[in-house]
């Protein structure tokens, strides 16, 4: 084992730690929050020295980027005046000396039975990586992680469509009085970036879709990029939705469910059985299911980030 | 057991995937949300009611939705127990959605995906066999939940959709952490491969505390309950009756699939799951006596029902006392009617006297005679006495508890049964009680179109009583071979 | 664990899972109860990666990665909901201020 490779994980784990107690301080929330989105980079770097690359670029697009960016537009809709005590963000004082004592007892009992768990593993379950292996030339696609994902485990993603659809629903359910939404100074800079960036993620999103099928990349990750597209462009205000919009996005939001579910029904009648794809164009199959995906996928994160109706921003008093 | 005939192969999936499908058509087109809603619910209990006569003429089906079997792909497996599961959740869901569509649009429009979403997801659970799949149907059901519980928009509801959503994440999370575990130690997450896996270790052990643990704070039982009163309490009537029949049924089969076909449990883990029912059968009644709101005593009453079931955790350790479990789904199935029954009752009362304060009933003008009727009928059923249901399930838990000599368990399922006949004594007490009202002018309205459901259910309570040879047959081979899929 | 990489990644998983849990139980208001939540969900994955790991030059398990994409986005899915959730107790709240 290189020793040098072996500090570098210990010194990347450190920062980790660190950085995640630091993310979760009570204090100021903004910083907590950039620390959080900042674990979230370091332990995808973590997973790529694990090997793991689909994962690392799902947990940096999905869970440091589009998550951070939620959080983000919550603090900015909870107060921040001093005195204005609300539910949300009440300044309590710190937690009372046994409730901490307790929480430190369940936080060892669970890391202590994480500990011992893993100890217990001497790696004698194979796990599925052979059979996924022997039966990659069949799946259509050279990426064992899309394999798995879109053809030998499809209908676990069909229900991972099903709870993004879900959430969009409840969070549109919610009441329609919106909270307000940050709206970035749209001055020469702003449209610059805009300018610059916008395509060229669109580009790169529509890369990474296609390169799932092969190399780490896959529907979740281009979805995440095409999701920060339409986020900037309505923000920024860049594009002002009309009224047949909010039907439009909703239209979005069920496609990647319908068309999945097609692609299922025709499957059915083809091959006899849901989602087993024809062997010999299983790829163009994957593709296409994972490009309606791409697409419902990036309006249904948007969805989730804007929510049905966004008042505009509150006058006066912005956060630097 | 996987059938030859392809369309009777993918029928399962039909029904996870038909009410997930018209939940997006019900989100797209709101204003023909309850008519898909309704034609969907129909359609989900026809199917369902098709798949267990299936079952019953030619015994238990495993589908491979994806062309792949496990351990590499995912099965899906339907026996007796999935689909007496299955038919309670779409035949009482179909009753709800009745009681929505005829008291017009004061739910709104996201009633409907949100209730489609929850039946596709509850499907998918009754009928997963694999772990996995198992937590994203939990997720699913979760979600549609959380929704389901903040629809009426006031802020104690708010408040309750956030801790119960909190509590749901947390117990899903310890979930996937049970997956993993698992996953590591044998290399594969089917319910059958894992059955027969031999590999019993710190990492087995730690799986299957983790994932009881979640699994507990999904079904809110004692003491990991305190999002439930609230969030029962605070929906509106159909979302109230939807969550206390329904949702918690899902993680409480889910864990008790995981004891009997997955896991190999110690005897004293048993007695500790009687153990807390009996402390919830305890805390929840003694909490419906002193509830000051109507809502929160049927609420309550839930968590008691729950600790009830519990109990054939810790009674059924030998296959004499298999009988046990049969009592344990036979009170879910019945605890669902009635409670599903008692909160569209209760609605209706709500809404004819203004406010559920249990001290102000006795003064109030208007008594609703037809849902006061329905309630005192769950409350039959909910209390365990003949005919219903709720006797047919206590009594096939308490042979059970005789027949393994367990007297303890016996004596506390008595108790259950006296606490309950308090609290519900209780309530209808003040439905009864005419001398505090001011003039001593009683309004009593008539039968109106939306006293029927809750009417109708309460009957198929008691009518479960009379009528359990064929749910019963249908439970015959559980917990035995026949569970594992 | 047959490596010293995935066993540190692995004991760095049960970590952030404790102190997560920590945080989450002693957390002062919802948000910052919500971030616990997803570090926990990090620890928990990265358990899973850690265990996936089969050394450098061979290619890891890919189920477990699997699992852990579905879960990331799950998880995003239900973060959403419970901050929308936040904002709309904080717009009641604002409501209750400002109406009394």
């Amino acid at each position: 084992m290189n020793a040098a490779w072996l500090a570098f994980d210990a010194l990347l784990l450190a920062g980790i730690l660190g950085v995640a107690w630091a993310a979760m301080a009570p204090g100021d929330a903004f910083r907590a929050i950039v620390m959080f989105m900042v674990m979230g980079l370091l332990v995808a770097l973590a997973w790529v020295r694990l090997r793991a690359p689909d994962v690392a670029l799902a947990e940096a697009a999905v869970g440091s980027g589009v998550t951070g960016a939620l959080f983000l537009r919550t603090w900015h809709a909870l107060p921040r005046e001093a005195g204005r005590a609300s539910e949300a963000t009440a300044a309590r004082p710190a937690a009372p000396r046994r409730l901490r004592l307790a929480a430190f007892g369940l936080a060892a009992t669970l890391t202590g039975l994480l500990v011992a768990a893993l100890a217990s593993l001497d790696g004698t379950a194979p796990g599925l990586g052979d059979a996924v292996a022997a039966r990659l030339a069949q799946s259509g696609v050279s990426n064992p992680v899309t394999a798995v994902l879109l053809n030998f485990r499809a209908y676990d993603t069909l229900l991972e469509v099903v709870v993004l659809l879900a959430a969009v629903v409840v969070v549109w359910s919610l009441d329609a009085r919106p909270a307000p939404r940050p709206v970035p100074a749209r001055g020469p800079i702003f449209l610059g970036f805009a300018r610059l960036a916008l395509p060229v993620t669109v580009l790169a999103a529509g890369y990474l879709l296609w390169l799932g099928a092969f190399a780490p990349g896959g529907a979740f990750q281009a979805g995440a990029l095409l999701a920060a597209v339409g986020i900037v462009l309505l923000l920024g205000g860049l594009y002002r939705p009309g009224s047949g919009d909010r039907r439009r996005a909703r239209l979005a939001f069920g496609l990647g469910l319908a068309g999945f579910a097609g692609a299922g029904a025709l499957t059915l009648g083809l091959e006899g059985a849901m989602l087993r794809y024809p062997p010999a164009a299983a790829k163009t199959w994957i593709l296409a299911i994972e490009a309606v995906l791409t697409l419902s996928i990036a309006a249904t994160l948007a969805g989730l980030f804007l929510g049905e109706r966004s008042a505009p921003a509150r006058t006066g008093g912005e956060r630097p | 057991m996987i059938p030859a005939d392809p369309a009777l192969a993918q029928w399962p999936a039909a029904l996870v995937l038909g009410p997930v499908l018209a939940a997006v058509a019900a989100f797209i087109w709101p204003r023909a949300g309850a008519v898909v809603g309704l034609g969907a619910s129909a359609a989900t209990l026809a199917g369902a009611l098709a798949l267990a006569l299936q079952i019953h003429d030619s015994g238990p089906i495993r589908t491979v939705p994806g062309g792949w079997d496990a351990p590499l792909g995912i099965a899906m497996y339907a026996d007796g127990l999935a689909a007496l599961l299955l038919v309670m959740t779409a035949g009482v869901g179909t009753a709800v959605a009745l009681a929505t569509a005829g008291a017009g649009p004061r739910q709104g429009t996201f009633f409907w995906p949100l209730w489609l979403l929850l039946l596709g997801g509850l499907n998918g659970l009754y009928l997963a066999a694999d772990a996995f799949n198992l937590y994203i149907t939990l997720e699913i059901v979760g979600l549609a939940a959380v929704g389901l519980t903040a629809l009426s928009g006031t802020p104690e509801s708010v408040r309750a959709a956030l801790t119960y959503l909190l509590a749901g994440l947390m117990g899903s999370l310890l979930f996937l952490l049970g997956v993993a575990l698992l996953y590591s130690a044998h290399g594969r997450v089917d319910f059958a491969g894992l059955a027969t896996a031999t590999a019993a270790g710190p990492a087995v052990s730690a799986a299957l505390v983790a994932m009881l643990v979640g699994l507990a704070l999904k079904t809110a039982i004692v003491p990991l309950h305190v999002w439930l009163p609230a969030a029962h309490a605070n929906a509106t009537p159909p979302a109230s009756a939807l969550l206390s029949a329904l949702v918690i049924k899902g993680s409480l089969y889910a864990a008790m699939r995981l004891w009997l076909a997955v896991f190999d449990p110690a005897a004293a883990l048993g007695t500790l799951m009687g153990l807390l029912g009996a402390g919830a059968i305890v805390w929840g009644s003694v909490q419906a006596l002193r509830a000051p709101r109507l809502k929160l005593v049927v609420a309550y009453s839930t968590l008691a029902q729950v600790g009830l079931i519990l109990l054939a955790f810790a009674v059924a350790g030998d296959d004499a006392a298999a009988v046990a479990w049969r009592g344990a789904v036979y009170l879910m199935l019945a605890h669902a009617v009635a409670k599903a029954a008692m909160f569209l009752a209760v609605g209706r009362i709500v809404a004819a006297v203004g406010h559920d304060d249990l001290d102000r009933l006795a003064e109030a003008r208007v008594r609703p005679g037809p849902a006061q009727f329905a309630f005192a009928l769950a409350a039959v059923s909910l209390i365990g006495l003949p005919p219903s249901g709720g006797f047919v399930g206590k009594w096939l838990l308490l042979e059970g508890s005789i027949a393994a000599g367990t007297w303890p368990w016996a004596a506390v399922i008595a108790a259950a049964t006296l606490l309950s006949a308090a609290y519900m004594t209780r309530v209808l007490a003040q439905f009864f009680r005419t001398d505090g009202v001011p003039g001593g002018e009683i309004v009593r309205p008539g039968w109106t179109r939306a006293d029927a459901v809750p009417l109708a259910l309460a009957l198929a309570a008691l009518g479960l009583g009379i009528a359990a040879a064929g749910p019963l047959a249908l439970l015959a081979p559980v917990p035995a071979s026949g569970v594992t899929p | 664990m047959t490596t010293a990489t995935a066993l540190l990644y692995g004991l760095g998983g049960a970590l952030l899972a404790g102190m997560a849990l920590y945080r989450l139980v002693t957390a002062a208001d919802w948000l910052r109860r919500i971030v616990a939540v997803n570090v926990l969900a990090v620890g928990v994955a990265s358990i899973l990666i850690a265990t996936a790991y089969r050394g450098p030059a061979a290619p890891a398990d890919p189920v477990p990665h699997a699992f852990v994409l579905t879960g990331i986005v799950v998880l995003v899915s239900t973060s959403a909901v419970a901050l929308a959730l936040i904002r709309l107790l904080h717009a009641r709240d604002e409501n209750h201020h400002d109406s009394r």
